[in-house]
């Protein structure tokens, strides 16, 4: 029975990895490649030269390190805005009893589905008035808006994990609320808070459609939209665009590996509690 | 009397807390919700700006144009093909990943790749990808003779749809499988036990055991996957920009083109709204079916 298993399994899997993982192949495979290669018909799957250069070149050809520089001050921002404002709304949630709860629920819920495009309209004429046109801080609070609902509900349910009575026994033992808190419960709920952290910097850090509308000037521009602007140009070097998503990628797909089951979780709910 | 001060303390603090974050989510979430539903009923200007009142006519405006007519069939042509898509392979990679075998915690974790992967920086792959004279897909197609001569995928309107319908389903069918994943794990063993003692088939097993015990959690994926594909901007955008022409463009992506190429703001708020109206509903049985899972608050 389990050797029949094997047999379909290990095919079926291996077909599936390679389709899924083709383009990651593609992107490693170009950007080691010497410019020769990547104008090559037919093309090589795999560089007959290894071109390391590649690497190197990006940072001076193009403006990666501004990119790089804008990229995590918008997703560290983003990150510490949301969540300035998140613990204490989880808390709120996860903790206090207080009126049309499961209205607002039911409504961080909703709005969490809401696409920005919806709002992107309005949002350029507010963001405008505000003089906040092209600059980073844009999209430190756009972003940090856009991931505040989930971050809220994710968060809150680690806190309504921590067993209440380690926090009546800090209350009883004379500590104030805010201490209760910060020493107590934080400590304890740290998981929670650095998944949180996590997602709302990945989050903030590939996105692209603000930054498409509020950023206009080259060194402003963060790491998504200063690749696609490598398009734009009438000839693309492909093998450095290449390399330069290989440098993008990396970090957040590193990170993104810490957070993906609480994602699951988060996103589908009591339907896969078992 | 203490219960009843006790209760409005602790609501006095729920509010305080909850302050900063409603508050924020009101200056950047719901205003600019209201802003555009109000710009939907107006003229508006080229800069953004509210001219005159206009009830309907930027609605009409849009109902007018058979193309979009056009784009609203294809959006659902789009969503419905893609989540079905999705849901499939998902479910299939989910049953595979669910069988004991070595290297699975190696094949889960390069299953998640393209969902860990950034959506504008994976379409800006794939558009090379799908290069016809220097991309290895269609080198990869002819090597390996499915295609006699694959189309030039981004140059053809049919060819165009499928090459992002593709590039979409891919970025979703990790979390689909995922979650398909946690679901299986969660149903008891004894239940295929009993199944076995019983005398059922591997088919009768995943038609009586494994499908019933997984329709909550297809329900909710399946909703959230609807979202997450109607709302794709990042992979028709950078793919095809919509094009050739408006034949790849979905109602997310032609709003977007409305609003900042053509500078049409009106029409580009009312088609918005009928956006938010869709998005609003199918939230709304996704936010009913996650509850139904078991009341998380």
């Amino acid at each position: 029975m389990r050797n029949r298993n094997f047999y379909l399994v290990y095919p079926l899997i291996v077909f599936i990895l390679l389709v899924l993982l083709f383009p990651f192949f593609v992107m490693v495979s170009t950007a080691l490649k010497p410019l020769e290669e990547v104008y090559a018909t037919p093309p090589h799957w795999i560089p007959r030269t290894i071109r390391w250069a590649n690497f190197a070149d990006i940072w001076g050809k193009y403006p990666m390190g501004a990119y790089f520089k804008n990229s995590f001050i918008v997703a560290l921002g983003a990150t510490l805005v949301n969540i300035a404002f998140c613990i204490p709304a989880a808390y709120a949630v996860a903790r206090l009893r207080f009126r049309l709860k499961s209205f607002i629920m039911y409504l961080i819920l909703v709005v969490q589905m809401f696409s920005p495009i919806i709002v992107v309209i309005s949002l350029f004429k507010i963001v405008a008035r505000l003089g906040l046109l092209n600059t980073l801080l844009s999209l430190i609070l756009t972003n940090s808006v856009f991931t505040l609902t989930f971050s809220i509900w994710l968060l809150g349910g680690y806190f309504r994990n921590v067993p209440k009575e380690i926090e009546e026994a800090a209350l009883i033992d004379g500590c104030t609320r805010f201490q209760a808190i910060t020493r107590v419960l934080l400590p304890v709920a740290m998981p929670g808070v650095v998944t949180t952290i996590i997602y709302t910097f990945i989050t903030a850090w590939n996105e692209f459609m603000f930054a498409l509308t509020f950023i206009q000037s080259m060194d402003k521009r963060p790491l998504t939209l200063g690749l696609y602007n490598f398009i734009g140009r009438w000839t693309v070097q492909w093998q450095y665009l290449m390399a330069a998503a290989l440098l993008a990628l990396l970090p957040v797909v590193i990170l993104f590996f810490f957070i993906e089951r609480e994602l699951v979780h988060g996103l589908a709910g009591g339907a896969v509690k078992g | 009397m203490r219960k009843g001060k006790f209760w409005k303390t602790e609501s006095a603090l729920a509010f305080f807390f909850l302050l900063p974050a409603c508050a924020f989510l009101l200056l950047f979430m719901f205003y600019p919700i209201a802003y555009v539903i109000l710009m939907s009923f107006f003229r508006v200007n080229k800069l953004g700006d509210l001219v005159n009142f206009s009830g309907l006519a930027n609605f009409r405006f849009m109902f007018d144009r058979p193309e979009f007519w056009q784009i609203i069939v294809r959006s659902c042509v789009w969503t419905a093909s893609a989540v079905a898509v999705k849901t499939g392979i998902g479910l299939v990679i989910a049953l595979l990943l669910n069988v004991d075998f070595r290297g699975r915690k190696i094949a889960r974790g390069l299953v998640i790749i393209p969902w860990a992967s950034s959506v504008p920086i994976s379409a800006m792959i794939w558009q090379w990808t799908y290069n016809n004279d220097f991309g290895l897909l269609n080198h990869t197609l002819r090597t390996l003779r499915i295609f006699g001569e694959p189309p030039i995928w981004l140059a053809e309107p049919r060819s165009a749809f499928l090459a992002n319908l593709w590039v979409d389903i891919w970025c979703g069918i990790p979390f689909m499988a995922l979650v398909f994943l946690a679901g299986l794990q969660a149903i008891p063993q004894e239940l295929y036990e009993a199944a076995e003692v019983d005398g059922a088939t591997p088919f009768a097993k995943f038609r009586f055991v494994t499908l019933p015990l997984l329709s909550n959690v297809l329900t909710v994926a399946t909703l959230l996957s609807i979202l997450w594909t109607f709302n794709d901007f990042n992979v028709i955008y950078v793919l095809t920009g919509g094009g050739p022409g408006t034949s790849t463009d979905i109602l997310i992506t032609y709003i977007y083109k409305y609003a900042f190429q053509y500078l049409r703001f009106g029409p580009a708020a009312a088609m918005a709204v009928i956006t938010f109206a869709i998005l609003l509903t199918v939230s709304i049985l996704y936010a009913r079916s996650y509850f139904k899972g078991g009341t998380v608050y």
